[in-house]
């Protein structure tokens, strides 16, 4: 411990601390962590890039027609992989799947847009080889399938929708 | 229900992946990643760093290190098997506050605000405790199953143990060479400045995170 510190450098340093705490914190931390950026410094900076949802592009070729859509997806052998939409609130999904008859472990789920804790809702969880239903999406953000392959040969899903969906996508 | 899917979501691929596909007793990873989370875990480093900041004698740095060491041994065990919740942004903001409260007792803050510095043993253990919790809540994020639980959480904590001998034995070297020079005591003062502003920058992050959850 220092013993020769008297009280006026000793409230120096410690308001000095405090301060350039609360600049980085104000400026580049909370930014960049959680997109609060109340100067907007932050933004200048380009570090609100981290807290901004992840956008799955848009085009016209992946967005919903109101038909009847068939995706082939692939699940790599030993491996798991995410299938999103992007929906509203609200929006409906009717959904069938089917492998060739191997069964995967499989959770339908959704993440909220712009959520950075990693929570997400699970609709469904279970190991089959095919599945029919519908869901309407509790909050508007990316929903859909991790899917587990446990076999050592990839296995191919046949997933066919019809609803609200802006676009999909395979997660990267 | 599969709560471990459920919180597993937030950890990265490869660890999802083992804990999937691992159950039972797995000795060597949970050592590997309490030795990683020590290692990585710039606040407990930062911690460690204000705690040995001044000892200068072997028999001083074993002694308080052991203080720390127990701490977080006895919450680290005892939150993950009697299943304590801790919130880890709390947690994490009074080890924030920790790294505070060092910077400023190196400072020789406590004893010209108190007239004496509140035993720094004892506060080394009880914040030793608050970073134990604070390794619970970490690895209760993994969700273990009880199967094999008590032993791959001892593997857990002897890799916090390793992984703290490791660092530990890095910013000694480096410390003591910097002891050598004049310039150590000369910065000394804004050494332990940055560390108690390291030390709010933790807790305005934690508190923050808490405040928006």
């Amino acid at each position: 411990m220092q013993e020769n510190m008297t009280t006026q450098p000793l409230m120096k340093a410690t308001i000095f601390s405090a301060l350039l705490a609360s600049v980085a914190l104000l400026i580049i931390i909370l930014p960049a962590e959680y997109n609060i950026d109340p100067t907007g410094v932050g933004r200048k900076l380009g570090l609100t890039v981290f807290s901004e949802p992840a956008s799955v592009p848009v085009s016209a070729d992946n967005a919903s027609t109101g038909e009847r859509e068939t995706i082939l997806i692939t699940v790599p052998a030993n491996k798991g992989i995410e299938y999103k939409f992007i929906m509203n609130q609200y929006a409906k999904l009717e959904y069938e799947w089917l492998t060739d008859g191997t069964a995967l472990y499989h959770d339908l789920h959704g993440e909220p847009e712009g959520d950075t804790t990693g929570y997400y809702e699970s609709f469904t969880i279970a190991t089959a080889s095919e599945m029919k239903g519908s869901f309407t999406t509790p909050f508007a953000g990316s929903h859909g399938w991790y899917f587990k392959n446990e076999t050592d040969a990839p296995v191919q899903v046949q997933l066919i929708v019809k609803g609200d969906y802006s676009s999909h996508a395979l997660k990267q | 229900m599969v709560p471990e899917m459920a919180l597993a979501h937030g950890v990265d691929d490869k660890t999802r992946v083992f804990l999937e596909n691992n159950t039972g007793v797995q000795f060597i990873p949970f050592l590997y990643i309490g030795a990683k989370h020590m290692v990585t875990g710039y606040d407990h480093l930062l911690f460690l760093l204000g705690v040995i900041f001044f000892l200068y004698r072997p028999k001083d740095i074993l002694l308080y290190v052991s203080m720390f060491t127990i701490g977080h041994s006895l919450t680290l065990l005892f939150g993950v098997i009697a299943d304590v919740g801790v919130n880890a942004y709390i947690i994490d903001a009074i080890i924030g506050l920790s790294v505070v409260y060092k910077g400023f007792d190196n400072l020789g803050g406590f004893k010209r605000l108190l007239g004496h510095s509140p035993n720094p043993k004892i506060a080394v253990l009880i914040f030793g405790l608050f970073h134990g919790f604070g390794l619970a809540t970490k690895i209760q994020e993994f969700s273990l199953p009880q199967d094999g639980l008590f032993t791959n959480l001892i593997a857990f904590n002897i890799g916090v143990e390793l992984g703290q001998f490791t660092a530990l034995a890095f910013i000694l070297l480096i410390i003591s060479y910097w002891r050598r020079h004049k310039s150590f005591l000369k910065f000394s003062t804004t050494t332990n400045t940055l560390l108690m502003s390291a030390g709010f920058m933790l807790m305005g992050y934690q508190l923050v995170g808490f405040a928006v959850s």
